[in-house]
């Protein structure tokens, strides 16, 4: 469970302060796979960095005793002159992880990236970036696992691994997910929560959250 | 509940990561590392050397080889440390999202680094003048490690401010660029603080550079003097500057993430 407590978020711009939320205070669920749902611009990345703590809110507190990972989003943390296993150290190190060496194994037989482990990142496709920083991620031992569309380059059948490994840590591990492509959401998810108008809605049935959401949508467009 | 140790810990870690990071990624072309300590080496030398062939002597004392070495890396000291740690926030910017990095740990490991590298200079620079025989005895080298020391602390807390400021106003940046170039010419690199008439001291010993370098000549020749200078505006000003500073980043930080 995290907790949300009286959380304000807005971001300055020519025209004031453009207030994403306001007093929010809300119980994220983390029991289930949960997806964020929501219209561009709603503040699904907002939401979903200040979880991960990489942006703080501006009153209000997150509050969770589980550890986290950080975003993991196509590019973040990620140095496109230094070579995969050098970026790998590197977040290994940050991350504290027992044997430096060990993980660095680890991460390069879940990436799948052979020789080209030891090419610089610029030189890789962006499938390729994907999987360095899912396998990067997978490998420290995290509560809660926030994804962003990484997967979403990966081939089939790095996909079903990631999945596979997901669903192995779903013991004891949640992941939130933020995507717009539902099928993907349907793979690794099983419940929502739908971010509108700076309210947060949680649906424990991933198929009842999607209904809402994209009916929403649907009675918008008819509505113009 | 952390513990005030396993933080310390954590901090080690991240800037240890950080430092290693920025080594690989900023030498990572043929010259490699080798290149950091060579050009301000070959800056300094070159520039003292043909200063004292054009007009060999003494300033007050002081060979002018070694006079002109002492001036140019203490600007060298403030000008590079203050580009690299003003852009060091900018710079590390997408490493934020992990939330165990912090603006500060991107101030603190450019500052450390190019510390680090300007130790080298001195070494190579002290090596040079042996070899060429222009050793010589340092009158008072705590007071010189000290301004050292100092000149660093101060350089890095006004880097600090600078990043802080560029965050909200980009355009400090380019304020910045205009402010240090001047800094050359008035801070009693090629002229030393006795040659002016002492009714203009005033408009020259605002700078705390003009103290840094003149008491660093002081303490290396007792012969040189240090009238008009004082450590203790050198130490105000670096007290005052490392609060502020401080000050800033504690107000400002977590809306400098978000930026």
């Amino acid at each position: 469970m995290i907790k949300l407590e009286n959380l304000t978020k807005s971001y300055p711009s020519k025209m004031g302060p453009q207030y994403i939320f306001r007093n929010l205070n809300f119980n994220f669920p983390t029991e289930n796979n949960v997806a964020i749902l929501g219209k561009n611009g709603a503040g699904k990345s907002t939401l979903f960095r200040m979880l991960a703590k990489s942006e703080y809110p501006d009153r209000g507190r997150v509050l969770t005793n589980k550890a986290m990972s950080w975003p993991v989003a196509l590019q973040t943390g990620i140095h496109p002159q230094m070579t995969g296993r050098e970026n790998t150290r590197f977040i290994g190190r940050i991350n504290n992880v027992t044997s430096i060496a060990e993980y660095e194994e680890k991460v390069q037989a879940f990436a799948e990236l052979d020789k080209r482990f030891d090419l610089p990142v610029k030189n890789y496709s962006s499938g390729m970036r994907a999987k360095l920083v899912f396998a990067c991620c997978m490998n420290v031992g995290f509560d809660i696992y926030l994804i962003d569309e990484a997967t979403s380059v990966g081939d089939p059948l790095f996909r079903k691994k990631a999945r596979l490994s997901l669903k192995e840590k779903s013991e004891e591990a949640g992941v939130i997910m933020v995507s717009h492509e539902l099928d993907q959401i349907r793979e690794f998810c099983t419940s929502a929560v739908i971010i509108d108008d700076g309210k947060l809605h949680y649906y424990e049935d991933l198929e009842e959250g999607i209904d809402v959401y994209t009916q929403d949508a649907d009675n918008k467009k008819s509505l113009k | 509940m952390v513990t005030f140790k396993a933080q310390l810990y954590a901090w080690r870690s991240v800037i240890f990561a950080l430092f290693l990071r920025e080594l690989q990624s900023k030498f990572n072309d043929k010259f490699g590392l080798g290149w950091a300590f060579l050009e301000p080496f070959v800056f300094i030398f070159a520039l003292s050397f043909f200063r004292s062939i054009l007009s060999p002597g003494d300033v007050h004392s002081v060979p002018l080889f070694i006079f002109m070495m002492i001036g140019l890396m203490g600007l060298q000291s403030l000008t590079t440390c203050l580009q690299s740690v003003s852009t060091s926030i900018k710079r590390n910017k997408p490493l934020y999202a992990f939330r165990q990095v912090q603006p500060i740990s991107a101030i603190l490991t450019a500052g450390f680094l190019e510390f680090s590298i300007k130790v080298i200079v001195v070494a190579l620079l002290a090596l040079a003048l042996y070899l060429i025989g222009e050793g010589f005895a340092i009158h008072d080298p705590l007071l010189l490690i000290s301004l050292f020391a100092l000149l660093w602390i101060f350089s890095i807390s006004l880097g600090l401010i600078f990043a802080i400021a560029a965050a909200f106003v980009p355009e400090v940046d380019k304020i910045k660029s205009m402010l240090t170039r001047p800094l050359m010419f008035i801070s009693c690199v090629f002229f030393s603080l006795q040659d002016f008439p002492e009714k203009f001291w005033p408009y020259l010993t605002w700078n705390p550079l003009v103290h840094f370098n003149e008491l660093a000549r002081y303490a290396c020749f007792e012969s040189y003097g240090d009238k008009g200078v004082s450590m203790a505006f050198i130490v105000e000003v670096t007290i005052a500057t490392v609060f502020l500073s401080l000050a800033m980043y504690h107000i400002t930080w977590k809306r400098v993430l978000s930026r």
